[in-house]
C-alpha cells in the first residue's frame, strides 16, 4: 500500500484545508478512502454517533498536482484509513504558506499520514515542517461498511436557505429545545419548528425552490408528482446534529439541498465545484 | 470632541458649522503638545499592561521557571525613591499577589479610552502599594494593595558560559512554535551545526496513547538566525507553555530574543531587552540520563524518550545586600532535587543574569510622591522539582514491531525532491 500526493497551488491547499476543517467539525474520527481518482471522507451511521452518517467526495485532480497510490491489491486498488480529521486540519493549517505540501502514507511509530511542507524563508534554505498524523488501516473485510450511501427514497427535496441564516436560527432554537422539526413541501416552503411545554417557535422560509430531480431520481415511480405541493413532509431530529452540520460550513456551497423522508431521515447535500458533502441525520420519534 | 485649549475662541465663530468646528479642532489637536504627551503616556501604559499580562500567563505554572521583567527608570515618566527607607538601603523588595494586580491592567481598550496617567507608589510604612489611574473627566481610581516583604529570588544563570546561543527576531521563534498546538506542554529543541529543530515531546504514560499522538517536527537552517553559536550539539526539553506568553510579548514589541543553553539538564534562558526594559525567562530542562555524551545523531526522526530519574532544578539565589558586581565563579552548579527533596538554595556567590541598572539621579520630579518600579519577584518555590520523572519501563521500539501493519514507507525520510521512479498505479 502506497500513497503519495503533492499540492503546490496555494488556492488548492487552502481549499483542501477548509474541506478537512469542515469535516473535523462534523466528526471526531472518520474513514478516509483513497482511490486513484478520488478521496472520500466517510462516517458510517452507527449508534455511537447518533446514527448520523456522512459522505464527502473530493476529486483528487482538483487538489493534487501529483497523486500516486497503490491500493491493497490490484483488484482492490484502494486504501482505507481511519483518521482523526482534526489532526489533519491542524497540521495543514500551519503550512498554508508552504511552497509545496506532500501528503504520504508512512510507517513511523505506527502507520501515519505524514504531511511534509517546505516553507519559504528569507535565506536560501527552506524551512521544513513535518507532521505525522497517526492512522489506522482498515482491513478489507470491513470495507463494506464504508460504501457510498444510496440516495434515499425521499418524499420532498428542497433547496436550503442561506446556511448562515439557518445557523443563526438553529443556534437560538437550541437554547429552547433539544429537538427540531424540519418540514418542507414541493412548493419551495420550509419550516423549522421547535415545541416545548411553554413555547413553540416556527421559522418559515418561502420561495426556496425544489431541485428538479426528475422521475428517475425518485424511485417511487412518479408518485411524488401526485403529491400535493402544499403538503408538508417532516422529520424530527436532534438539534445538536443539525447545529454541528451548520457550524462546520466555512464556504458557501454552489448548491445546498435537503431531502426529507417523512419521519425517517433528513439528507443534506452540499455541492461545491470539486467537493460534494452528504450528511444524513436520522429522525427521532 | 474636546478642544485642547479653551483659549481657542476662534472655534466658537458663529459662521462655522458644527462639522467644520470638529474638523478644525481635530487638526489643532494633532499639533498640540498635550496630545503628544497623551500618546506617549498611552504607549507606556500599553507596555505595562502587556508585561503584566505576559507575566501572569507565565506564572500560572510557577514550577521550574523564573521570570523577570526589569524596567529601567527611563521607562517611566517620573521615577524616584524616597530619601529615607526603613531598610536603610535603596532597594525595596516586596511581593504582590498577581491576582490582585492583573485585573487592574486587564482591559487594555478601556485603559486606552479613559486612563491618562498611571502612578504607582509604595509606602513602606503602611505596607501598601498604591496604584492610581488618573482618568478622563477628572476621575481618579486608587487601588491599595498590601504587599509582603520578600527576598527577591531570581534564578541565576551564567549566560556567558553557555555553549549554545541563538538570537532571532521574536517573529521567527513565534513562527517556529506556531506549528505546535496550544495544548502542547513540552517541546524539544535540538541544535547541531547544520540545523536547529523543534519537535513535540510527550511524557511516557500509556503506550497506546503515546502512539496515537501526532508528532510534529520542524527544522531551520542556521542562516535564519541573527546569531548562531553552537558549542555542543544538544537536545533540550522544556515547557513550551511557559514560553508562549513571553514570545507574544516580544513579538508585540518587535524585540529580538536571545536563547542561551547547554546540555540537557542545564537551564535554558530566553531574554529580550530594549532601551527601557529587559525580560528574561529561565526554564529548567529535562535531564537525559541515558545519553551521557553531548552529541546526538543528526536527523533522528522521532525523539528517543529520555529516561530520567530526576529532573534538573534551577539554581536560585537570594539577593544579598551587595550583589552589584558580577563575580568570577565556577560553572553554574546544577541541583538535582529528588521528588521528596526540599529546596536547596546556594549561597549568593553566583553571577547574576542581569546587570543591575543604576538608578540615575535627578530623573524624576522631586516633588512627586515616592514611586518605584515594581520588580516582580520569582516564586520562592523555584527550587522544587519541576517535571515528573518519566516511567522507566518504556520500550518504544518493541511495541511498534508487535502490531501488524499493512502500510509501508512510501518513500525515505530525506526525500524531499519527489523521487517518482516507481511507476504510478494508474
Amino acid at each position: 500500500m502506497k500513497f503519495r500526493g503533492k499540492i503546490i497551488d496555494v488556492a488548492c491547499l487552502n481549499h483542501f484545508t477548509r474541506v478537512i476543517t469542515t469535516i473535523s467539525k462534523l466528526t471526531k474520527m472518520c474513514v478516509l478512502r483513497l482511490t486513484p481518482d478520488n478521496l472520500f471522507f466517510v462516517l458510517s451511521g452507527k449508534v455511537a454517533n447518533g446514527g448520523v452518517s456522512m459522505w464527502c467526495e473530493l476529486s483528487q485532480a482538483n487538489f493534487f498536482d501529483e497523486y500516486q497510490m497503490e491500493g491493497v491489491s490490484s483488484e482492490d486498488n484502494e486504501i482505507c484509513l481511519e483518521v482523526t480529521p482534526e489532526n489533519l486540519s491542524r497540521a495543514l493549517k500551519t503550512v498554508q504558506n508552504a511552497k509545496a505540501v506532500k501528503v504520504k502514507l508512512t510507517k513511523k511509530h505506527c502507520p501515519c499520514l505524514t504531511i511534509a511542507a517546505e516553507l519559504p524563508t528569507l535565506s536560501s534554505v527552506s524551512r521544513v515542517v513535518t507532521h505525522d498524523v497517526p492512522v489506522d488501516v482498515i482491513p478489507r473485510r470491513l470495507w463494506h461498511e464504508f460504501k457510498e450511501p444510496n440516495m434515499p427514497d425521499f418524499d420532498v427535496s428542497i433547496y436550503l436557505p442561506p446556511l448562515k441564516t439557518m445557523k443563526n436560527i438553529v443556534d437560538r432554537m437550541k437554547n429552547l429545545s433539544n429537538f427540531l422539526v424540519i418540514e418542507a413541501n414541493l412548493n419551495g416552503e420550509m419550516n423549522l419548528k421547535i415545541e416545548t411545554d411553554l413555547v413553540s417557535v416556527t421559522t418559515h422560509f418561502k420561495d426556496l425552490g425544489n431541485p428538479p430531480w426528475g422521475d428517475d431520481a425518485s424511485q417511487d415511480g412518479g408518485a411524488s408528482q401526485s403529491r400535493d405541493p402544499e403538503a408538508m413532509v417532516e422529520a424530527r431530529v436532534d438539534i445538536r446534529r443539525l447545529q454541528q452540520f451548520l457550524m462546520g460550513q466555512q464556504v458557501n456551497p454552489s448548491k445546498a439541498m435537503c431531502n426529507i423522508v417523512h419521519q425517517r431521515v433528513v439528507h443534506l447535500i452540499l455541492l461545491h465545484e470539486d467537493v460534494s458533502l452528504q450528511y444524513f441525520i436520522p429522525a427521532v420519534a | 470632541m474636546v478642544c485642547p485649549d479653551e483659549n481657542m475662541l476662534w472655534v466658537q465663530h458663529p459662521a462655522l458649522t458644527a462639522g467644520q468646528r470638529r474638523y478644525l479642532c481635530s487638526i489643532a489637536n494633532v499639533y498640540s503638545t498635550e496630545h503628544m504627551r497623551r500618546q506617549m503616556k498611552q504607549h507606556y501604559l500599553n507596555v505595562l499592561h502587556t508585561c503584566v499580562q505576559a507575566e501572569s500567563h507565565l506564572q500560572k505554572e510557577i514550577w521550574g521557571s523564573s521570570t523577570c521583567f526589569l524596567f529601567s527608570p527611563l521607562f517611566f515618566q517620573h521615577y524616584s525613591l524616597g530619601s529615607a527607607s526603613e531598610q536603610g538601603n535603596e532597594t525595596i523588595k516586596c511581593k504582590l499577589v498577581m491576582k490582585s494586580v492583573l485585573p487592574l491592567f486587564r482591559c487594555l481598550t478601556s485603559i486606552e479610552r479613559s486612563v491618562e496617567c498611571c502612578q504607582i507608589s509604595l509606602s513602606a510604612s503602611s505596607d501598601r502599594v498604591i496604584i492610581q489611574f488618573f482618568c478622563r473627566h477628572g476621575i481618579t481610581k486608587t487601588h491599595n494593595l498590601r504587599f509582603q516583604e520578600s527576598e527577591a529570588l531570581q534564578a541565576v544563570f551564567a549566560s556567558h558560559l553557555c555553549p549554545n546561543v541563538v538570537k532571532a527576531p521574536a517573529r521567527l521563534l513565534g513562527d517556529m512554535v506556531m506549528h505546535f498546538p496550544a495544548s502542547q506542554e513540552e517541546i524539544t529543541l535540538s541544535m547541531t551545526p547544520l540545523r536547529v529543530s523543534l519537535r513535540n515531546y510527550y511524557e511516557g504514560g500509556n503506550v497506546t496513547d503515546h502512539m496515537r499522538m501526532m508528532y510534529t517536527e520542524m527544522s531551520l537552517h542556521p542562516d535564519e538566525f541573527d546569531y548562531f553559536q553552537v558549542g555542543m550539539e544538544s537536545d533540550i526539553t522544556f515547557c513550551l507553555k511557559e514560553l508562549r506568553g513571553f514570545l507574544s510579548f516580544a513579538e508585540s514589541h518587535c524585540l529580538p530574543v536571545s536563547v542561551h543553553f547547554g546540555a540537557a539538564g542545564k537551564p535554558v534562558c530566553f531574554s529580550m531587552e530594549d532601551m527601557v526594559l529587559e525580560a528574561t525567562v529561565v526554564l529548567a530542562t529535562l535531564i537525559d540520563s541515558e545519553n551521557s555524551g553531548p552529541s546526538q545523531p543528526i536527523g533522528t526522526p522521532v525523539s528517543t524518550t529520555p529516561r530520567c530519574a530526576d529532573a534538573a532544578a534551577l539554581t536560585v539565589v537570594s539577593h544579598g545586600a551587595d550583589s552589584t558586581k558580577p563575580q568570577d565563579t565556577p560553572a553554574v552548579t546544577e541541583l538535582i532535587a529528588s521528588s521528596q527533596g526540599s529546596p536547596t538554595i546556594n549561597p549568593p556567590a553566583l553571577i547574576q543574569l542581569l546587570p543591575q541598572t543604576d538608578n540615575p539621579d535627578g530623573l524624576g520630579a522631586p516633588e512627586e510622591a515616592c514611586a518605584s518600579a515594581i520588580t516582580t519577584p520569582a516564586s520562592t518555590m523555584i527550587c522544587s522539582l519541576l517535571f515528573r520523572a518519566l516511567a522507566s519501563e518504556q520500550d518504544d521500539d518493541g511495541c511498534a514491531a508487535r502490531l501488524p501493519v499493512l502500510a509501508c514507507y512510501s518513500d525515505t525520510e530525506e526525500d524531499m525532491e519527489g523521487d517518482y521512479t516507481r511507476s504510478p498505479s494508474l
